[in-house]
Order: C-alpha cells, then sequence, then structure tokens
C-alpha cells in the first residue's frame, strides 16, 4: 500500500508500565491528540490496568475514533517506565500494537522512545522479592 | 533495529543446523538477523511486516537464555504470548544461596520445575542465573507468583497446592465471579 496525499497518518503513544497502560493518538505534530486511554477506562480493579487484555480493548475502542478521525495509519512510539526504573516496556504495549494493526489501521514504523539515562541519579536498591 | 546478546553457547541453537533456525525466524517473524559469533551479538533488523517483527528480539532473547528454539518460535502462535525472564541474581544474596534458589526452583530431580510447566501450561527454563518463562499472559503470571513464594523461603508444599488452585482456575473449574 503506498502512501498517497491523502492519507493522513497520526502517532500512538504506547506507554506500558508493570501498572497501567496509557495510550494517546496525536497527529504527526504530536501537538494535537485526538484520542486518549488509560487502563482505568476499561477494567474495575487497579491490578488489572497493566493487563494485555485491558490493553487489547482500549486499543479497539482508540482504533474505532482514529478511524472515525480520518487517520489512516499510526505510527507507534513505545515506551517503558525508563530512567532508573525498568528499561522494558511492560504486558501492554505489544497487545496494543497487535490490537490495532487487527483493527484494521496500518502500522508504520514502530520506535522504542523509553528513556535511558546518560548516567543520572542513583538506582533504587534491590527489592527483597 | 534492535541489538541482543546472547552467551556463547546458545550461538549454535540460535543458527541451527546449517542456518536451519535462523532461517525459520527469518521467514516466520520477517525479519533479517545479523549474528556475530565472536562476540554473541545480535542485530535483528525488520524487513516485512512491522507487527510480526516486534516478537524477534524475545524470541533470540528466549533462545539465548536457554530455550529451544521450538518453544520460543510459539511466541508467533498468539496474540496474548509472552515471554518474561526472571534474573535470579538480583534476587538473591551470593553465589551459594544462587545455587541453592536455583536447585529449590528445579527440585529434586526436576519435580518443582515440571509441576510449574505441567499445571500452568508455560514453559519455564532456569539456564545460568536467569529464569525464563514461555506462555500466556496469565499462566505466566502464575509462574512468576509460583517462583516468588519459592525465593519467599515457602515450603514446596505451599507452593504446589498454590500451583493445583491455579491450575483449577485456569482450566475452567467453576467460575463463581468476583468477589464484590
Amino acid at each position: 500500500m503506498s502512501e498517497s496525499a491523502e492519507q493522513k497518518w497520526g502517532i500512538a503513544h504506547v506507554y506500558a508500565s508493570f501498572n497501567n497502560t496509557l495510550i494517546t493518538i496525536t497527529d504527526q505534530t504530536g501537538a494535537e491528540t485526538i484520542v486518549k486511554s488509560s487502563g482505568g477506562s476499561v477494567v474495575k480493579q487497579n491490578r488489572d490496568e497493566a493487563s494485555p487484555y485491558a490493553a487489547m480493548q482500549m486499543a479497539e475502542t482508540v482504533a474505532e475514533q482514529v478511524k472515525a478521525a480520518g487517520l489512516s495509519g499510526l505510527h507507534v512510539r513505545v515506551r517503558g517506565p525508563g530512567g532508573n526504573g525498568n528499561k522494558s516496556p511492560g504486558p501492554g504495549a505489544q497487545a496494543t500494537i497487535r490490537a490495532l494493526a487487527r483493527a484494521g489501521i496500518e502500522i508504520g514504523r514502530i520506535e522504542d522512545v523509553t528513556p535511558v539515562p546518560h548516567d543520572g541519579t542513583r538506582a533504587p536498591k534491590n527489592k527483597r522479592v | 533495529m534492535q541489538h541482543v546478546t546472547i552467551p556463547q553457547d546458545r550461538i549454535g541453537v540460535l543458527i541451527g543446523e546449517g542456518g536451519e533456525t535462523m532461517r525459520e525466524i527469518e521467514s516466520r517473524a520477517e525479519v533479517r538477523l545479523d549474528i556475530d559469533s565472536e562476540s554473541g551479538s545480535v542485530a535483528v533488523e525488520t524487513v516485512g511486516d512491522p507487527v510480526k517483527g516486534l516478537t524477534a528480539p524475545d524470541i533470540v532473547r528466549a533462545i539465548g537464555r536457554g530455550f529451544k528454539p521450538q518453544t520460543a518460535l510459539t511466541l508467533l502462535d498468539g496474540d496474548l504470548r509472552m515471554f518474561d525472564l526472571i534474573n535470579l541474581d538480583a534476587q538473591t544474596r551470593n553465589k551459594n544461596d544462587l545455587r541453592r534458589q536455583k536447585g529449590r526452583l528445579i527440585g529434586e530431580n526436576g519435580r518443582t520445575r515440571e509441576l510449574m510447566e505441567e499445571l500452568t501450561g508455560a514453559h519455564v527454563v532456569i539456564y545460568g542465573s536467569t529464569l525464563g518463562i514461555i506462555g500466556e499472559a496469565e499462566e505466566v503470571d502464575v509462574v512468576r507468583q509460583a517462583v516468588s513464594m519459592i525465593l519467599d523461603g515457602a515450603p514446596h508444599g505451599t507452593v504446589y497446592s498454590f500451583l493445583e488452585r491455579k491450575h483449577n482456575e485456569l482450566t475452567g473449574g467453576p467460575d463463581l465471579g468476583n468477589p464484590r
């Protein structure tokens, strides 16, 4: 599928931590938010907010609104907590991208934008399990 | 493009006989693998569908952490299959403690590890100082809880009965709904 002039693209910012997943869809500049959603909008229990199921449901509702806004494809920027914390995106990230793709939205570039410290502050001490 | 580093002795497994395994990963996940057999660094580059290519680094990492290629490739089978890695080094005090905890996780003749696999349906591999899990999201979650119980010093019997209970929940025992 070639990119014609009428096709509008947006950016899906997906922040997936181990406690929640946030999806924000913006236009290509990133300044104009089109839709946003988070785990709490689809599940009751706090601990389920980060679950892949919640992410899938969120992605489905978001996808509908994205289509309504006239966007045909999305570039994806995934992000984990980063910084001192966990560098890898949580369980919601993959599920979100897959659900978006399945809902008929074309996925362009997938980029990992987890903030990485250039040696910033000291990392927290290890947790005893 | 993403880089994954795997141990020297798993490179052969990743490549496979005559490059067989490497080619299978490349064709099924639509990626290109650039393996540096000197340093063990693997560059994963997506060439086709970016959604399929998403799991490729996890597949390579899973093989690097002791999984069979056939098991690692099941990550492509479902949307909710995931790979999880628990770093035992960070959870144990020293080398001796690591040895002891690994022994507890594996169990006598591998009984504990096998039970974790059988009762949840996930795949569990202990290799070096990591414990890897491949399975559906909720299976992985159960194994994670069981592992943290064992590391916490829970007796094996308690963990077995926990797994037994979760096994009933996972395989759809009587569902009485969530408590209000």
